[in-house]
């Protein structure tokens, strides 16, 4: 092999997740729907629709390096637009209260996940899959299994319109002259946050070190079940988070929002480079891996490619993605 | 000797009241879907005027098996009539006819079990319904134009008849399918799918949805282009607190009702148990709501 080709950077998870990702830019481009990829439009709504999976897959990284997983983070996200439309639309809650509380209720389910895994020492995968499960059922409960919209039914039966809280239409819009979506914004501030939490804080350092070694971690006095509790409550609230903005984008809140989201936020995390073995990744990664999965979808959508063929393609291009990634030592 | 006799009197009619109560069981097969929690909750507000009817709803969460035990637990409680909105014809088609062995009453609602060993079917045609909203559209765009089908799950005998329907309504006119996908009933996909027709094609006219919020979802992102009152939005479902709203609201320009058969099975369950007899098959009509009537409730489509 040429030497070029062997030097260092070329080895990056980083340049390799990028390469992953300019595979699905050129076949966007070679399959571009009469030109349709190249218009700034697709970009912008690419950059919106994988905007949710993104602020669920920043927590899901979190909890991946620390050696975890959280199968939960799909019904928290159903569940903070249910609870974050119930006091929004149908109470009147004002913002300042309606979103802090949203967030606290997803991390307090993150903190739950987090506590079984580490106090009563649960499998991750069990104690979140009982979260996922208990979750989704809170969500169903808190609504009867209606959708919470505008309309409510007053005593004869007639359905009448709330007004829509402005922060629906604030989550909805866009800004910069139409060019970004407002969750987009929100999404890259989370990116922001959690490379800070990740690359900068000791507590990041400390999460690493579990995902590597807990034991060892354990053993040189990183405080494990501190660094666990935090990084599965964080975990709970982005997903809370990427909840309301869900229910900002549907004008409601759904019970059954989010659900099989896990798995799409899980697909990015490790399509970036991030191992489910832990320790290993990083939040640029997930961000590399989410637009992947984005544009694969967006070029599969503007092609109107039918949904058996696309259900293939996905789960081939997936493939070839990760091997991309895998180090050629 | 007054109040003794006014006392027994009292006694025989409360037991004549209480030989008289009827237990029906209603086994649903999903209540993730909005239309399904609508079908409960018409069923509930149904037998709600008769105080002689107690009800108890189960929910098999979509799954067959769960939805078979179910049954079969409502026979081992003896109750006297059975409502099942089965998940799927061929498994339960042998619990449903094992009820009927035991005797007791069987209505199927929505979907179809195999064979013939059920009291009565009451359904909607979503094959006449999506050929209604096919003629609408017709109608609506005579001049022709571009048109966006957001198609439920195509895997899915809905999917598939609402499909069918509305292309043979749509046939000998100059309507233009340009964009199809599947949006999964979801209205977070439906936007999506949105989005790429509309960065496609500048020129939509029409988006006809499998359901409302898909056409709602639709119409979300059409508005967040600025393109919205240049588009038509459809809708199939129709529910109180969902299509109709929408309509009221003017986002949809039509909803096509897909009726849940929860008050027309109440009406037959109390004539079964009173000892007569109703049609083996009754389809349900359904409406459509437009703005200019939707405050007269609607107006019957199809047939």
């Amino acid at each position: 092999m040429i030497p070029v080709f062997r030097s260092a950077w070329l080895h990056q998870p980083a340049t390799r997740a990028c390469a992953a990702l300019a595979l699905v830019l050129v076949l966007g481009a070679l399959f571009n729907a009469d030109g349709a990829f190249f218009s700034a439009a697709t970009h912008r709504d690419t950059f919106r629709a994988v905007s949710i999976y993104g602020i669920l897959a920043c927590g899901m990284t979190l909890v991946v390096v620390a050696g975890g997983i959280d199968l939960a983070v799909g019904s928290v996200l159903g569940l903070a637009a249910v609870a974050f439309s119930t006091v929004a639309i149908h109470w009147g809650w004002p913002v300042w209260a309606a979103i802090p509380v949203t967030l606290a209720l997803g991390a307090g389910c993150g903190a739950v996940s987090g506590g079984l895994v580490s106090i009563f020492r649960l499998q991750p995968f069990i104690a979140t899959l009982a979260m996922m499960v208990f979750a989704r059922g809170t969500a169903k409960w808190m609504c009867g299994g209606e959708k919470v919209s505008t309309a409510v039914a007053g005593a004869d039966g007639n359905f009448t319109n709330l007004p829509l809280p402005a922060i629906y239409d604030t989550l909805n819009a866009r800004l910069f002259g139409g060019t970004v979506a407002v969750v987009t914004l929100v999404f890259f501030a989370c990116v922001a946050v959690c490379w800070v939490l990740l690359a900068r804080l000791r507590v990041g350092r400390h999460l690493y070190a579990i995902g590597g070694n807990e034991e060892a971690a354990r053993l040189s006095g990183v405080p494990v079940l501190r660094a666990k509790l935090l990084a599965y409550s964080a975990c709970g609230a982005l997903a809370a988070l990427a909840g309301i903005c869900q229910a900002g984008q549907e004008m409601q809140g759904d019970p059954e929002a989010g659900t099989t989201y896990e798995l799409n936020a899980i697909a990015m995390v490790v399509i970036g480079g991030t191992s489910l073995g832990g320790g290993r990744g990083g939040i640029v990664l997930t961000l590399i891996g989410a637009l992947t999965i984005g544009y694969l979808e967006k070029i599969l959508s503007i092609n109107a490619v039918g949904e058996a063929a696309r259900l293939m393609l996905t789960g081939g291009i997936i493939v070839g993605a990760v091997l991309l990634q895998r180090s050629r030592r | 000797m007054r109040f003794a006799t006014l006392v027994l009197v009292l006694l025989t009619a409360t037991l004549a009241a209480a030989e008289q109560r009827w237990t029906i069981g209603v086994s649903q097969c999903n209540l993730g879907e909005p239309w399904r929690v609508q079908m409960n909750n018409d069923l509930k507000q149904a037998a709600m005027a008769h105080p002689e009817l107690t009800m108890v709803f189960k929910d098999a969460q979509n799954d067959t098996l769960r939805q078979r035990a179910h049954v079969e637990e409502f026979v081992d409680a003896r109750i006297n009539l059975l409502i099942i909105s089965p998940k799927e014809a061929q498994p339960l088609t042998q619990p449903v006819a094992q009820a009927m062995d035991a005797g007791i009453p069987v209505i199927v609602l929505d979907r179809k079990v195999s064979g013939d060993r059920y009291t009565c079917f009451i359904g909607a045609d979503n094959q006449l319904i999506g050929q209604a909203a096919g003629a609408w559209i017709a109608k609506a765009l005579s001049g022709g134009g571009k048109v966006v089908e957001l198609k439920g799950l195509m895997t899915s005998t809905p999917g598939q008849e609402r499909n069918h329907g509305f292309r043979d309504g749509i046939k000998d006119s100059k309507v233009e399918v340009v964009f199809e996908a599947d949006m999964k009933w979801l209205e977070a996909n439906a936007r999506k799918e949105m989005e790429s027709a509309l960065t496609r094609f500048p020129d939509l006219k029409l988006v006809y949805a499998h359901n409302d919020p898909g056409a709602h979802g639709a119409w979300l992102a059409a508005k967040a282009a600025g393109r919205e009152n240049d588009i038509i939005f459809v809708g199939i479902d129709g529910l109180p607190q969902e299509g109709q709203q929408y309509v009221r609201q003017g986002i949809l320009a039509a909803s096509f009702e897909y009726p849940t058969g929860g008050r027309e099975a109440i009406d037959a369950a109390l004539k079964i148990l009173a000892g007569g007899t109703v049609a083996k098959d009754i389809v349900l009509t359904s409406r459509v709501f437009t703005p200019a009537n939707i405050e007269k409730g609607g107006e019957v489509v199809g047939r």
